[in-house]
């Protein structure tokens, strides 16, 4: 492979990568400023979201496309009432109950993939055939599509932050609570909506990866890790620092698995996170304290 | 006894502190005013270790303390205050000085946990000093209640009976007046005027002019993190950068 | 404590060494030594929590822990009983390593960084193939050495009880250590740093080397179990104490209550049978596990050691 290629190839699995860890931890990070959660069961979502492609997809045949939508749609909405009856009575207070109940919830959820669908590794079938040549390296359509799609769904999140009164009311939110609440912004409303767009993203992430991975009940822990990677990264409550920090994380693992192997790109992001931690524990574009 | 020199502290292109010089002799009462934001607290943390100056030096009986630890300063003598009022919440008010005077002495850890007879006389000594202390700070009839259900201002005395317990040579107290009642502010400036003849040292930020300028023997006054007059309080009073400072802060108090 | 609770305590102590006479089957005993790791696990992971630190790479430690007591046994013939000390102290060691910048961070960084850790140290376990035998792990590791006093008597550990025997002397040898810890002077500046941090430094307490000494001695015991688990299990794989496993390790301690020091010994006993009990369910069983911390959790916040004070206020209030 011609240089220009290796690194086209490099960009473009990094930013395959990147696409996937940014969706996670945006979603993470939605959930935790806006209802103020640390929502440890994000990962096992994001593994729903991909058993739900599977499902619609491979077991009832419908297209991809489809499949991935309605399984978003599902995880979207599953996560509300989680968030009402789960989580809502902690906030504001101590949050070690809500931390466990959150890992409880964890095991639940992958339990009820391994009784729905089995332990044994599941394949995603997409309609999408063939590869592409980009810069003289080959890629698969469905890696295309993973960036495509993220992008989409990010640049959406972004206009529905600025530009809409609901999204403008949970960046306040996330900023004081009590001031939002003096503006008539329901906190409930946005708890409510915060937590259907996380679980969204964190769907849509599971349901794209899916269509590139093999699924296992167990899937759910990587993406919880990359997520909390990317966001200590980027810095905590900050959305552009976690499209930086998704950036970098998916980089490392675009250039690392060539040289050596899938685990040691993991390895070497994680070091990299624990030396932020210990250095600059605001990220990169975090404040300090 | 302790000198400061050139002391600066930037908070990113910001400076708290900058240049500051004073010095404080031993025995003396010091007071360091100023309108709210001009950086006496952050002057007491970095004397103290919880910040680190970003430049000069602070010299106690002739040892730089710029870059050592919080401990190790307490060690050499220099205690503080805290502006919020600091306790230890889940014990009584005995047990706030118990645990005081017992993190200080040297009660080997072995000796401790085998219960040996002289690490046993050892506890019956701090028990000792704590109660002397509650006694010399007047909290003695209060010593089984739960530190947190303390009135405010004798929650502020237990912050000062944790710092005595320390054995301070120099006591840095941060505006231990606020949220006292006339009474109570009585009460504790006789306490403090009481420390001091004892021989302890006294460095006081205080809000409270009229306690301050009438205890202290010496005033040091900033505004915006530099040293705008020092003097007896008369001195300050009549001083015109002093009564400018005052006027014109306004809405910059921060 | 009081006379009274010595004098419980004591029997509790005698009934358990008498125990295996009525629980005969392998398969119970098994579930009590995994039970007595538990409860190792957490009640150290209490002491360093009672630090204000909230460590969530606890199986990291064991992780650690265990590989190098299996690589000193398998690789370099080592004596099982100094491999299982050299578990421990690799524990505490690495602790001591990453002490010092871990200890300066914050609450949940504190948490994250931990957990980073472990995963950090998985990951090595399964990379550095030719030490650790990657995925794999390393397999048969011999059991304990046979304790032999020439002409008096031998113990040998060939089943299962002689395990149970030995982990319970080892859950009985944390638990005096950490109670008598927590009683002591260290105990007391370690309550006074959690407190507040800043007033204790204020006074000349090093809170810094004081966090350092409590998550060291939590890490040790850590890799105490770590040890024993792999002499017992007589195999280790990198992911065996994964995040995974410090989730419930969280959850005994919490569950049962981190403000006593029973606490995290009742969650993790409770916790570990609940599964059992609920066998009958199999796949289903997990719902039962989740569905039960979540009701203590809304109904007991502080633990179930909190449920004794909570009926009495229930039924002496009506």
């Amino acid at each position: 492979m011609t240089g220009s290629a290796l690194v086209a190839q490099i960009v473009l699995n990094g930013l395959m990568s990147a696409s996937i860890y940014i969706l996670v931890a945006i979603g993470l990070t939605l959930v935790l400023s806006m209802t103020g959660i640390v929502q440890l069961a994000h990962g096992e979502i994001y593994m729903l979201g991909a058993y739900g492609t599977y499902y619609f997809c491979t077991v009832l045949g419908l297209h991809y496309l489809l499949a991935l939508l309605i399984s978003v749609l599902i995880v979207g909405l599953a996560g509300i009432p989680l968030e009402k009856i789960f989580f809502r009575p902690f906030r504001g207070q101590d949050f070690m109950p809500s931390v466990i109940i959150a890992v409880a919830i964890m095991i639940m959820l992958q339990t009820t993939a391994i009784v729905s669908f089995g332990s044994s590794i599941k394949v995603v079938t997409t309609p999408f055939r063939g590869v592409v040549t980009v810069a003289g390296a080959a890629v698969s359509w469905e890696r295309l599509l993973v960036i495509a799609i993220s992008a989409v769904f990010v640049g959406g999140l972004f206009l529905l932050l600025h530009r809409t009164k609901m999204g403008l009311a949970m960046l306040a939110l996330s900023q004081d609570i009590r001031g939002a609440a003096l503006q008539g912004i329901s906190a409930d409303r946005v708890s409510s909506t915060a937590m259907f767009i996380g679980c969204a993203l964190a769907g849509v992430a599971g349901g794209l990866m899916g269509a590139i991975f093999n699924l296992s009940p167990t899937m759910g822990s990587f993406a919880l890790m990359k997520g909390i990677a990317v966001i200590i990264l980027g810095g905590m409550g900050s959305l552009t620092g976690v499209v930086i920090g998704g950036l970098v994380l998916g980089l490392i693992d675009g250039i690392v698995p060539p040289l050596l192997n899938p685990q040691m790109g993991s390895l070497i992001g994680f070091i990299c996170i624990i030396l932020i931690l210990v250095f600059r524990p605001q990220g990169i574009m975090g404040r300090p304290g | 006894m302790l000198e400061i020199r050139g002391l600066t502290k930037y908070f990113g292109g910001l400076s708290a502190v900058s240049r500051l010089d004073f010095a404080v002799r031993e025995g003396e009462a010091v007071g360091l005013i100023g309108p709210n934001g001009a950086g006496k607290t952050t002057t007491f943390n970095l004397i103290t270790g919880f910040l680190r100056a970003t430049n000069g030096t602070v010299l106690f009986e002739g040892k730089n303390l710029v870059g050592q630890t919080p401990h190790t300063i307490a060690t050499m003598g220099i205690v503080r205050t805290f502006q919020a009022t600091s306790i230890f919440p889940g014990f009584t008010v005995l047990q706030n000085l118990v645990a005081a005077c017992y993190l200080k002495p040297r009660i080997g850890f072995w000796e401790a946990a085998l219960h040996t007879v002289s690490s046993r006389r050892k506890e019956k000594d701090v028990l000792d000093q704590a109660h002397r202390i509650l006694e010399f700070v007047g909290m003695g009839q209060m010593k089984d209640l739960p530190a947190p259900s303390l009135p405010h201002g004798h929650k502020r005395i237990l912050g000062i009976a944790i710092a005595l317990a320390a054995h301070p040579k120099l006591l840095l107290l941060d505006e231990p007046l606020s949220g006292m009642n006339a009474g109570e502010v009585v009460v504790a400036m006789e306490l403090i005027k009481k420390i001091w003849s004892a021989g302890t040292t006294i460095l006081l930020i205080e809000h409270n002019m009229k306690a301050a300028m009438g205890f202290c023997q010496r005033i040091v006054v900033l505004n915006f993190g530099q040293k705008i007059a020092e003097g007896s309080p008369k001195e300050v009073r009549d001083n015109r950068d002093v009564i400018q400072a005052y006027l014109g802060v306004g809405d910059h108090a921060a | 404590m009081d006379k009274k609770r010595t004098a419980l305590t004591c029997v509790l102590i005698v009934a358990l060494f008498l125990l295996p006479l009525v629980v005969t089957g392998p398969y119970q005993l098994h579930v009590l030594i995994m039970m007595g790791i538990a409860v190792i696990l957490s009640s150290s992971l209490r002491l360093i929590f009672n630090l204000g630190q909230l460590s969530l790479g606890h199986g990291g430690m064991m992780t650690f822990g265990a590989y190098t007591t299996a690589l000193l046994v398998t690789k370099l013939g080592v004596s099982t009983w100094l491999a299982l000390g050299a578990g421990a102290a690799a524990g505490a060691l690495l602790a001591l390593l990453v002490g010092y910048p871990f200890v300066r961070l914050k609450g949940i960084y504190f948490s994250l960084v931990t957990v980073f850790l472990a995963e950090v140290i998985r990951l090595i376990a399964e990379q550095w193939q030719s030490l650790t035998g990657g995925t794999m792990g390393i397999s048969n590791i011999p059991g304990p050495d046979t304790i032999a006093i020439h002409g008096l008597f031998s113990i040998a550990f060939a089943s299962k009880v002689s395990f149970y025997y030995l982990t319970l002397i080892l859950v009985l040898f944390t638990l005096i250590a950490l109670y008598a810890l927590e009683r002591s002077r260290i105990g007391l500046t370690w309550f006074s740093v959690r407190e507040s941090d800043f007033l204790a430094e204020s006074i000349g307490v090093d809170t810094a080397s004081s966090k350092v000494l409590g998550f060291c001695i939590g890490s040790f015991f850590a890799g105490l179990a770590g040890g024993l688990y792999c002499q017992y299990n007589s195999i280790i794989t990198p992911s065996a104490f994964g995040f995974a496993y410090a989730m419930y390790v969280l959850i005994y301690m919490i569950v049962g209550g981190s403000q006593k020091f029973s606490g995290p010994i009742i969650g993790a006993i409770i916790l570990s049978l609940l599964p059992e009990v609920a066998r009958p369910l199999k796949e289903y069983q997990p719902y039962i596990f989740g569905g039960v911390v979540i009701l203590v959790m809304f109904f007991l916040p502080r633990g179930l050691v909190t449920l004794p004070r909570r009926l009495m206020t229930l039924l002496g209030g009506r």
